[in-house]
């Protein structure tokens, strides 16, 4: 099934060039369309529950095959974060059609509602900022602090308004006032509440690996194809140590991210391994990006030619759902857990 | 990303994890009675043939060969986690490590049936070291330009001139697996007409000459063979085949966990630093020095995957030495950047002489078993360049 639905995705976004993200653009609706119209967009999701049935490696591949493509549709959000989180906390999943976004920074605070809607309404205080397709998702998975306990709320964001704000590759990363909004929600542990931002992290890292291995493909293209003193870039030995450095990244990374989602899909907790992910798929940008453009010469330093597409969502995709260093502090503290000379088998645990 | 360069994931079996612990609750007991320290980098440097025995009792060498070898018959895997708990502990490995590693395989796939059966049962207890004979004075990472020539005498007999540097332990080794032009160079055919043959250092004619490092300590050496004659019987393989035989063993000298863990015992004691400070910058260099080994770690079980699997991984190898000993050398400055310890082998504290050890190695790292240069030109060549 999985070649089959990577097939499929890819035959759409032949059909859909990346383009540059705009106020007035800020997402390829026409993409999302077809992607629900094929049922795309519930990969992952079980039927009875709306979706198109499937396994979380399924959605998986079609996230990282829409990263590579740089396609402009929230569906790393409702495949890998948001969706799961709903049913997962036993809340009315919207249909999957409709783009769902998840803002699990902790800003917004939560009251539980004691008027007779029972327990699962809550009324949400503050503002989600930050927040990935604001303005373009309709709901809006929001992880809230109550005076209980962390609390998974579901909101309808249809129509709300927004503040304009997009990260470096023109993604939708406004803010949303939710002052007052009555919304349904559950009670979540503390450690699923951990386990949700980690998704979210595994999430980018799933993103930023395919993405990255993109750029490696691009550039190696590139320098098979541009003659410069009489023949491609790739002859020449510099460039050549530069092309095999970004292979050594982008491979370390894949390795990692790849084992991260199956060790979740063993069932094993996310945490340290979306944060490991998280923190190398991040820690690769750098010289990938760079050494990319670098070979790419000024024309990949232009909006004509497509590398920008992928290298702006790079080097925003490593500074969210938790920054490297905020990730990193983590994966740190975790590893630490029980005492430092028990190191060696923390990290053996990992993963 | 091409198939060249990508392998199959893998998940640890329960026999790895089994041994994994053994081999654990074994470390931490020898640790306790004082019969070693931790040291960084002790796979070249820690040569105890006493611990070496005692892993060969336990039958954690030569454990993926036939038992007929004195072999344990288990998988890679098993192995890897042999390897990686004795790296991360920093046990001194060396004496065995060369002929664990790459010397019995060699062994197993090009060796008569009478060599392998006098060696292979030696290295498999833990009593019987090799070293590499590949580069020369004039040879580093061109090693079709090797001068070392070996002649056939008149009763069969080999007779070798020339010398060896770099040899890690020649002066504690019994044999030297040695890579000599056996036909003249031909310039148009530059990997023709070498071979490889196995010598016993204790042959008239040898002499073994220490080379110090940085640190003053003494691993390296040069190997001189003046007139040496070794029997005929100890080609290894076939005469002329020795640069395919030298590439595929270069596979498993370039695949393992050493080449990113051997500046782990620095991390380990950095860790101690974090765990008392909890300091958020230092918690946050050691996740991304964690998260990196973590990456290394995926990518050499795989490898270990690929050798259960039958298949001879050169590629990924070259790759993985490349961005894991990039990773050992920037473990120091990660550590030296987040801390405020100068780096001494004098120092009181524990981090200060990790830190030195560690630095005063740090140009090995890069350099042995292919220099980074040369191993990017083979991910190069897995990427379709050249």
């Amino acid at each position: 099934m999985r070649d089959l639905v990577v097939a499929t995705v890819r035959d759409i976004l032949a059909a859909h060039e990346p383009f540059v993200l705009t106020r007035e653009r800020p997402w390829d609706s026409g993409l999302w369309a077809e992607l629900a119209e094929a049922g795309l967009t519930g990969v992952g999701i079980p039927e009875e529950a709306g979706g198109s049935g499937g396994e979380l490696a399924d959605a998986v591949a079609i996230v990282a095959t829409l990263a590579a493509g740089a396609a402009a549709v929230p569906v790393a959000e409702q495949l890998l974060v948001a969706a799961p989180a709903v049913l997962a906390a036993d809340l009315d999943l919207p249909a999957p059609d409709e783009p769902l976004s998840a803002a699990v920074d902790g800003a917004v605070t939560a009251e539980p509602r004691d008027d007779g809607d029972g327990p699962g309404s809550w009324t949400l205080i503050g503002t989600a900022t930050d927040v990935a397709w604001a303005g373009v998702a309709q709901h809006l998975v929001v992880l809230a602090g109550s005076p209980v306990g962390p609390v998974l709320a579901l909101v309808d964001v249809a129509g709300r308004e927004t503040t304009h704000a997009a990260n470096l590759a023109g993604e939708p990363r406004g803010s949303l006032v939710l002052q007052g909004v009555t919304a349904a929600g559950a009670l979540l542990t503390e450690r699923q509440a951990d386990e949700l931002r980690a998704r979210y992290a595994l999430a980018r890292a799933v993103q930023l690996s395919a993405a990255l291995e993109q750029v490696l493909a691009w550039t190696v293209q590139y320098a098979g194809e541009r003659q410069q003193f009489g023949r491609p870039l790739g002859k020449f030995q510099a460039v050549q140590m530069q092309l095999a450095e970004m292979a050594g990244e982008v491979t370390a990374v894949a390795a990692l991210v790849d084992s991260a989602v199956q060790a979740i899909e063993r069932g094993d907790s996310p945490v340290l391994a979306a944060a490991a992910a998280k923190v190398r798929a991040g820690s690769a940008v750098e010289v990938v990006a760079r050494l990319a453009h670098q070979v790419h010469g000024a024309i990949g330093f232009t909006q004509e030619h497509r590398l920008h597409h992928l290298t702006r969502r790079c080097w925003s995709w490593r500074d969210e759902a938790g920054t490297e260093t905020a990730w990193a502090r983590v994966l740190g503290a975790g590893l630490l857990a029980d005492g430092p000379d028990a190191l060696w088998p923390a990290l053996t645990r990992v993963l | 990303m091409p198939s060249t360069l990508t392998l199959a994931p893998v998940v640890p079996s329960a026999a790895a994890e089994q041994v994994r612990a053994e081999v654990r609750e074994f470390l931490a007991a020898e640790l306790a009675a004082g019969t070693f320290t931790t040291h960084v980098d002790t796979w070249l440097s820690g040569v105890d043939p006493a611990f070496s025995r005692k892993l060969g009792e336990r039958g954690w060498l030569g454990m993926t060969w036939p038992r007929r070898y004195g072999g344990h018959e288990r998988t890679a895997m098993e192995r890897y986690a042999v390897t990686e708990e004795l790296l991360a502990a920093g046990a001194p490995v060396a004496a065995h490590w060369i002929a664990d590693r790459q010397s019995g395989p060699n062994l197993l796939r090009y060796g008569t049936e009478a060599q392998r059966a006098e060696i292979l049962p030696r290295i498999a207890a833990g009593e019987c070291y090799f070293v590499i004979g590949m580069s020369e004075p004039d040879s580093g990472s061109d090693l079709a330009s090797i001068r070392t020539r070996a002649t056939r005498n008149g009763d069969g007999d080999w007779v070798v001139n020339g010398a060896k540097v770099w040899t890690s332990n020649a002066h504690t080794s019994h044999y030297a697996i040695t890579l000599v032009r056996t036909s003249p160079a031909d310039p148009a055919h530059r990997h023709a007409g070498l071979s490889q043959l196995l010598v016993d250092l204790s042959l008239p004619g040898i002499t073994v000459n220490p080379i110090r490092i940085l640190d003053g300590g003494h691993h390296f050496n040069e190997v001189v063979f003046d007139d040496v004659v070794v029997p005929g019987d100890m080609l290894l393989g076939e005469e002329g085949n020795g640069w395919h035989q030298v590439t595929a063993e270069l596979a498993f000298e370039r695949s393992g966990p050493e080449r990113f863990l051997s500046t782990y015992p620095l991390i380990a004691e950095f860790a101690r630093r974090v765990a008392d400070s909890g300091d958020p910058a230092q918690l946050a260099t050691l996740g991304r020095v964690s998260a990196r080994l973590l990456a290394l770690r995926q990518l050499s079980l795989r490898i270990a995957g690929a050798l259960d699997r039958g298949e001879l991984p050169d590629i990924p190898a070259a790759l993985v030495k490349d961005v894991g000993t990039t990773f050992e050398a920037d473990v120091i400055d990660e550590v030296r950047r987040a801390v405020d310890v100068p780096a001494s082998l004098d120092s009181p504290d524990p981090l200060g002489r990790a830190l030195a050890e560690a630095q005063l190695h740090a140009p090995g790292y890069t350099l042995r078993g292919g220099t980074n240069e040369i191993l990017r030109g083979i991910v190069a060549r897995g990427l379709g360049l050249r």
